[in-house]
């Protein structure tokens, strides 16, 4: 401090301390305002996460006391028959679903940036399933219209084809009902790209306009790049949200991954794991190594996305 | 001076806590013997349906109504979520003062202090058990001591719908010795002249239904420690799941693709009237009669050849304990005491937790019961001349073991492994399972 001030600026040493005076009781009133989103979340977030990082190492049966084993349950995990084949379910369901769900709010955001009439009302509409999207009604309501006597058989027989199906029941048919839901379930990522897409200046097409460009030209040149960060925000959303879904799964097989564990994604197996065979370590350690997936899958979008991710503040520099 | 006046301060404060603490114990205690007005709260969690829940809280109404100075809080899920609520408020120590309790889950309790032994309450009268036969009393006891009282006996059963049995114009067959021979006879038949399926045996849990055959054997599915499979011989299985193929084939049996589907028993295939039986415990006639349109009945399972002994076995269908850490152990101990012995209970209850244990009670809700009711009673009946002793509880990876066994049965009636195939599996990854 004096070092600073030299020593021959008494009054500056006062002003500044009184300065900081302010800026403290400033930062105090701060701290104490978002105290209760900080206490909640050292409470529920960070305190929790420690824990099941510490009982990803021990045998833990909820009713007795944890007991450390050290990587048992890494190694256990690697002859576990059903980790692979949840691994490989949840795989199969990001990989699909992800694409399908973005094509398709990117599309109908894309005809929902036009100006028609009564196109809040749309909007409106199509949104619904993604406020409603995680909850166990629609789930319920799924199992109940893929069911061999349920409503899609209805109406396909109703055109003539005479298919009696059981969609959730059947081992090739049952995860592709659970992506079509994932793919119903929209909404979200579509108001995003019609924000995005509402961000477009307009000049840029006028400029166009001029130069002759046709419309595909314009969608390549302006709408992507523009749209880009739009796209990868979505894509990193929905990649975590594909490979933790958990509900839809959940209630649609019954809780049992049936048939054949053809629906047994990721999250329900740990759960599994944890509230029906007692394997509360075990299942802390698949949760973890999920945290790995999902982080590198993320670092691998991150990476990449300097290589198709637009920014029009960097473009003046 | 100020820090005298501190110290000052702490004594008094910490004096006043002893003493408050003190007035209140006293006070707490002397209520409890007087059964002064004391304000007494209590929570009592059970799984169950929307009949059963019903009927408890009717009767947890009624013993508010007699105890104006009680409050109960029910909590009441179906049995998936319940064991996932228990654990948790086991981990996070807010068990309520009365819980439902099942036999496969007991001895982990017991084991890990959970429970509180309820002799005390018995010995001073609390409950009371002087019309109680000690062998409905066995399976709540550990090592002499009682943590869990059954409400009522259960055992396992075939349900059939009568209407199907007159549209086909069958006779219906002597149930008590039947054989899984006639059962596919009886099968065929109803299919021919009525096109009224079979439902395969047990979707919901298949091994509950190879136990019944494999114990007609004199063996049990698990080894008595639980560490291993308690038979070495396959035939018993293999003919478990031939009878199945056979059916399936004949397209008699219920396309597994549609009959493992089954959540609720709404969903059920009896309850659309597309079979004629399905697998059930004797406590879950009211509800599968509920959803069904026609007469249900309820009769022993078939029985294998050459068997040495009844399969079927009578069960306690659910224990009431009382968790060690309940805040309110009396009150909770005389609210059982009424759950059990009382009439008026008992009537709102109507043996929808199975068949009551106390003989009084049995033999007075016996003669007001319904005609649903009467079936249970009477198949109780049945089965207490035609059971053999229950099994230790489950082993600890039993929900693994039966995972495994359930996706297998799916696999072999789907026809992607053969029965050999699936066989030879079920014995070495159950044997695996278990061993560990």
């Amino acid at each position: 401090m004096s070092l600073i001030t030299n020593g021959s600026t008494g009054i500056n040493l006062e002003k500044s301390l009184s300065e900081r005076k302010a800026i403290i009781r400033e930062n105090l009133a701060g701290y104490a305002f978002i105290a209760p989103w900080l206490i909640g979340f050292f409470a529920f977030s960070i305190i929790p996460i420690l824990t099941s990082l510490y009982f990803s190492f021990t045998s833990y049966d909820i009713l007795g006391t944890p007991v450390l084993n050290g990587v048992n349950n890494f190694k256990n995990m690697l002859q576990d028959k059903l980790f692979w084949k949840s691994l490989a379910v949840t795989f199969n369901y990001a990989f699909v679903s992800v694409p399908l769900r973005l094509l398709f709010a990117f599309f109908v955001a894309l005809l929902f940036n036009r100006n028609i009439r009564g196109i809040r009302f749309y909007q409106m509409i199509y949104y619904i399933p993604s406020i409603v999207g995680g909850s166990i009604a629609v789930a319920v309501m799924w199992r109940r219209l893929f069911m061999a006597d349920g409503a899609i058989n209805s109406v396909l027989n109703l055109l003539g084809m005479d298919v009696h199906i059981s969609w959730i029941g059947k081992p090739d048919t049952a995860l592709w009902t659970l992506i079509i839901l994932a793919t119903w379930q929209f909404g979200s990522s579509m108001l995003i790209f019609l924000a995005g897409l509402k961000q477009i200046p307009q000049f840029y097409y006028e400029a166009a306009d001029i130069d002759g460009a046709n419309s595909f030209r314009k969608f390549i040149s302006i709408t992507l790049p523009h749209l880009s960060p739009v796209i990868f925000f979505n894509l990193i959303m929905q990649i975590i949200a594909g490979f933790t879904v958990f509900t839809q799964a959940f209630v649609v097989s019954g809780g049992s991954g049936d048939p054949l564990n053809s629906t047994l994604v990721y999250a329900l197996y740990l759960y599994q794991r944890a509230f029906k065979y007692y394997e509360m370590g075990y299942s802390s350690a698949m949760a973890w190594i999920l945290v790995l997936i999902v982080g590198l899958f993320t670092a691998i979008i991150f990476k990449s996305s300097s290589a198709w991710v637009f920014y029009e503040s960097k473009e003046g520099e | 001076m100020q820090k005298r006046n501190n110290r000052i301060l702490l004594i008094l404060s910490v004096m006043l806590f002893t003493f408050t603490s003190q007035v209140f114990s006293t006070g707490q205690t002397e209520a409890e013997s007087s059964e002064g007005p004391e304000e007494s709260y209590m929570r009592l969690a059970w799984w169950g349906n929307p009949v059963r829940d019903e009927k408890t809280i009717a009767v947890a109404n009624l013993y508010m109504a007699n105890n104006p100075s009680v409050t109960i809080e029910t909590e009441t899920t179906g049995w998936g979520g319940y064991w996932d609520r228990i654990n948790t408020q086991v981990a996070s120590a807010s068990l309520p003062d009365i819980m439902q309790h099942d036999y496969a889950y007991m001895l982990q309790f017991v084991q890990r202090n959970i429970l509180t032994d309820l002799t005390p309450y018995v010995d001073s009268g609390v409950i009371d058990l002087g019309n109680v036969n000690e062998t409905f009393l066995s399976g709540g006891r550990v090592d002499g001591k009682l943590y869990g009282i059954s409400l009522g006996t259960n055992a396992f059963s075939l349900v059939y719908d009568t209407a199907v049995f007159e549209a086909a114009g069958i006779a219906e067959p002597d149930f008590t010795s039947w054989t899984w021979a006639d059962f596919e006879e009886i099968a065929i038949e109803i299919f021919e002249k009525t096109g009224v399926q079979t439902m395969p045996l047990s979707t919901t849990d298949p091994k509950v239904l190879f136990d019944n055959m494999i114990r007609q054997t004199g063996a049990s599915t698990y080894a008595k420690d639980g560490k291993s499979l308690g038979f070495t011989d396959t035939t018993v299985l293999k003919e478990y799941f031939n009878v199945q193929l056979r059916l399936l084939e004949a397209g008699v049996l219920v396309n597994p693709e549609v009959a493992f589907v089954t959540v609720t028993a709404e969903e059920g295939q009896l309850a659309k009237g597309n079979v004629w039986c399905d697998y059930i415990w004797s406590n879950q006639l009211a509800s599968t009669q509920a959803v069904s349109e026609n007469p249900l009945k309820m009769v022993l399972l078939p029985k294998i050849k050459n068997a040495k002994r009844p399969g079927t076995f009578l069960k306690p269908s659910m224990f009431f304990s009382i968790p060690a850490s309940a805040e309110n152990p009396d009150e909770a101990a005389r609210y059982l005491n009424f759950f059990l012995n009382d009439s008026a209970a008992n009537d709102i209850l109507a043996a929808e937790r199975g068949v009551p244990i106390p003989s009084d009670v049995r033999e007075a809700l016996k003669a007001s019961a319904s005609d649903l009711n009467k079936i249970v009673f009477d198949y109780i009946g049945v089965v207490a001349e035609n059971s053999s002793p229950i099994d230790p509880p489950d082993p600890k990876s039993s929900g693994e073991f039966l995972k495994m066994f359930r996706d297998s049965t799916q696999e072999i009636l789907m026809g992607i492994i053969s029965v050999d195939q699936g066989v030879a599996k079920i014995m070495e990854e159950g044997n695996a399972i278990l061993a560990k």
